[in-house]
This record gives C-alpha cells, sequence and structure tokens, in this order.
C-alpha cells in the first residue's frame, strides 16, 4: 500500500516551476487578487522551504500567531522561517518575541525594518529568502515615494547579500506608478 | 520577435544620428530589466563601448546577470549608484568606477566625463538604466539638472559620437518630468514586452 501524498497547495505546482528558471539571487514580484492572496503566500512559502531556503517573512497583514497556525497547518516547516511582525504591537496586542519571531512598531517604522531584516539576514543560514506580506498593505501605511526609496533600499541589500525576495502585490488595488517603480527593480513579475 | 524589434528601432535610431544621439527607451515595467539587457547587447554587438550608469541594481548584480547573457564586460563600465544611494560597502573591481556615498550630481558627471576617454572603443554610449529611480533619492530638479547636461553635452558634440540612452518604464512616461526631458530627445523608442 502506498503511503498518502501529501497533497499540495494551490498554486505550489505554478511557483515550483516558476522558480526552478530562474537565476541565483532572483527577486519576484508575486501578483494576484485578494481572494488568492492568502493561498498564493502560503504556497511560496512551502515551495521554498521544502527546497531547503530559509526564510524572513515581513508581515504587514496578518499577526505572527494566526501566521504560524497557518504554516503549520499547510505542513511548512516553522523552523525554517522567521517573522517580523508588524501587526501586534500596532494593534495594542500582547507582543512576546520568541526564537523565530520579532515585533516591530508598526509597518511605518521603515528604518526599524530595514535594521531588523539586516540583522535577521546575519543570523540565518544557506540559501535565504525575504518575503514582503504585501506591499498593497505597506502602501496604506506609508507615503508612495518613502516606500519606493524603502523598497529600492532593501532590494539592493538582497543583492549584495546574494539572498533571494518575494513581493506580494495585490492586482489592481496598488498605487499604479509605485507598483512600476517597484516592478522594474524584479527579476520578474509572476501573476497568479 | 519583441527583441528584433527592439534591435531594428535602436540601430535605426543610432543610424538616424551618425554624430551622437539622445534616445528615450519607454520599456515595460514587468520585462524592465531584460529589456534592458538587450539594449546593451545590440550596442555592444554594433562595436559600441559604454558606460552602464545604474540606479537600480548593484555592480555584482548587474556583473552576474550580464556575464550569464554572454556580455563582453571588457567594452563596459559600471557606475554603480544604487549601492552608494543605500550607502551600502561598494565593490572594489576594475570595471566599476566608484563613487561616493554622498553622491551628488555633479560628482556624477564629472565620472562620466572621466570615464568616457577610458572606453576603448570609437563608438560609445552612455547607458542611464532608469531616470525615476534616481528621484527617489535626489530632488526632482537635480534629476532634470543631470539629464539636461547630458543631452546639451552630446547635442552640441562636446563628447564626439556618443549615443545616450535614458530608460523609462512605460507606466512611469506619462510624469511631467519624463514628458519634458522627451521633447529633449532624438528618439523615443517603445519597447514591447
Amino acid at each position: 500500500m502506498t503511503p498518502d501524498k501529501i497533497e499540495k497547495l494551490p498554486f505550489e505546482e505554478r511557483l515550483e516551476k516558476e522558480f526552478s528558471k530562474l537565476p541565483e539571487g532572483w527577486i519576484v514580484l508575486l501578483e494576484t487578487d485578494t481572494e488568492s492572496a492568502l493561498k498564493v503566500s502560503l504556497a511560496a512559502i512551502k515551495v521554498l522551504t521544502n527546497n531547503g531556503h530559509t526564510g524572513i517573512i515581513l508581515s504587514a497583514s496578518r499577526p505572527c500567531s494566526n501566521l504560524l497556525n497557518l504554516y503549520k497547518k499547510s505542513n511548512i516547516d516553522v523552523k525554517k522561517v522567521f517573522l517580523l511582525d508588524c501587526v501586534c504591537k500596532s494593534q495594542a496586542t500582547e507582543a512576546q518575541d520568541s526564537e523565530n519571531v520579532l515585533h516591530l512598531e508598526n509597518v511605518s517604522a521603515l528604518t526599524n525594518i530595514a535594521i531588523s531584516i539586516n540583522k535577521t539576514t546575519e543570523k540565518l543560514k544557506g540559501n535565504r529568502f525575504i518575503f514582503i506580506d504585501s506591499i498593497t498593505t505597506m502602501l496604506i501605511h506609508n507615503k508612495p515615494d518613502v516606500f519606493a526609496r524603502f523598497t529600492h533600499s532593501i532590494l539592493t541589500k538582497m543583492r549584495i547579500d546574494g539572498l533571494n525576495g518575494l513581493l506580494i502585490s495585490l492586482e489592481n488595488e496598488t498605487n499604479k506608478e509605485v507598483r512600476a517603480e517597484i516592478a522594474q527593480l524584479c527579476d520578474k513579475v509572476i501573476k497568479l | 520577435m519583441a527583441n528584433e524589434t527592439q534591435k531594428k528601432s535602436l540601430e535605426n535610431a543610432i543610424k538616424k544620428h551618425e554624430r551622437g544621439a539622445v534616445i528615450m527607451m519607454e520599456l515595460p515595467a514587468d520585462a524592465y530589466f531584460d529589456k534592458n539587457i538587450t539594449s546593451i547587447k545590440i550596442l555592444t554587438e554594433l562595436d559600441f563601448d559604454g558606460i552602464y550608469i545604474s540606479f537600480q541594481r548593484p555592480f555584482k548584480n548587474l556583473f552576474s546577470l550580464f556575464e550569464k547573457q554572454g556580455i563582453d564586460i571588457n567594452k563596459l563600465l559600471f557606475i554603480d549608484i544604487a549601492t552608494a544611494l543605500g550607502e551600502h560597502e561598494q565593490e572594489k573591481h576594475t570595471r566599476c568606477v566608484h563613487i561616493s556615498p554622498n553622491i551628488d550630481i555633479d560628482e556624477l558627471v564629472r565620472a562620466i566625463y572621466t570615464s568616457l576617454p577610458k572606453l576603448k572603443g570609437k563608438k560609445k554610449f552612455i547607458f542611464i538604466d532608469s531616470l525615476t529611480t534616481i528621484t527617489l533619492y535626489k530632488p526632482l530638479s537635480e534629476t532634470m539638472r543631470f539629464s539636461e547636461f547630458l543631452v546639451r553635452s552630446v547635442k552640441k558634440h562636446e563628447v564626439e559620437n556618443v549615443i545616450l540612452v535614458f530608460n523609462v518604464a512605460k507606466d512611469l512616461a506619462q510624469k511631467k518630468f519624463i514628458k519634458d526631458i522627451a521633447l529633449r530627445v532624438d528618439e523615443v523608442i517603445t519597447v514591447v514586452q
């Protein structure tokens, strides 16, 4: 009797194919609709962690407890992810840092976010990725030009340090000009 | 097919203005760097040597990707503004011109002028990877001053036989300052994905 296959997440197969075609040190913009955004995020993280990557997830949308729960349910190895949570503290929720969670003040604290990303990156070994979830949410809380500059700086640092990058954006919900400023910095735009 | 059209458009523009040309390339944001690479391939295959001014990507990334694409790096000098603007440590390499982190436009123009004679070929180009990325860090007036200075130098043949290429994402080409610069160029080439 053959063992049960672990069911793949929606979008997982498509993302496996897309990521396999990319050169090392890639940065990708994932573009999707509101309904699919969570599924796309989970699938992307699963594909990467299954392929030996360790990742920093910058979460502007969901608190860490919710994310860790979702990751476990999706068979994502949570030991391979480090969460930068921009949600809990800003909601005055009790925010306890742990081995793989760091709470940041809020989504607008871009300098602090950049510093935290750098510090966390140094702790991780091997193939690493940074996942910004999501640029649409971050733009609600930041001026477009300031956010574009932040993104450019982060992506430059990723490239210098040889990290892979994922940014997720909601189609038709993101400021068109900022979307173009960010898309042109990426190696590929994947629409799902 | 799209790359063939890009090649034809660029070749025609260069032929029309043999003593030097200012070209604006409007590129699809979703394939921006791919199209930049295509332009560099075309220019180097036409025996141009050039200066690649990078506001978007650090030298390390460009060098690796250009090599993978079979572009002759010895025909290029890179000015890595991206790394300088982010105040990260710049790579030391013979093909990479050092620029200070407190970069100002005057220093950038000086770097371009002093790099041009270092190019071995008779035919030269100056390639600005993005007109809009610089405005994330510098006032608009500085971007305008920078572009106007370069355009004037090429058109007045202060630098001989130089092709100046400005790149901008199509979705950003309607910005007022881009339209102002477009009025001053010899050709605007719209590249499709």
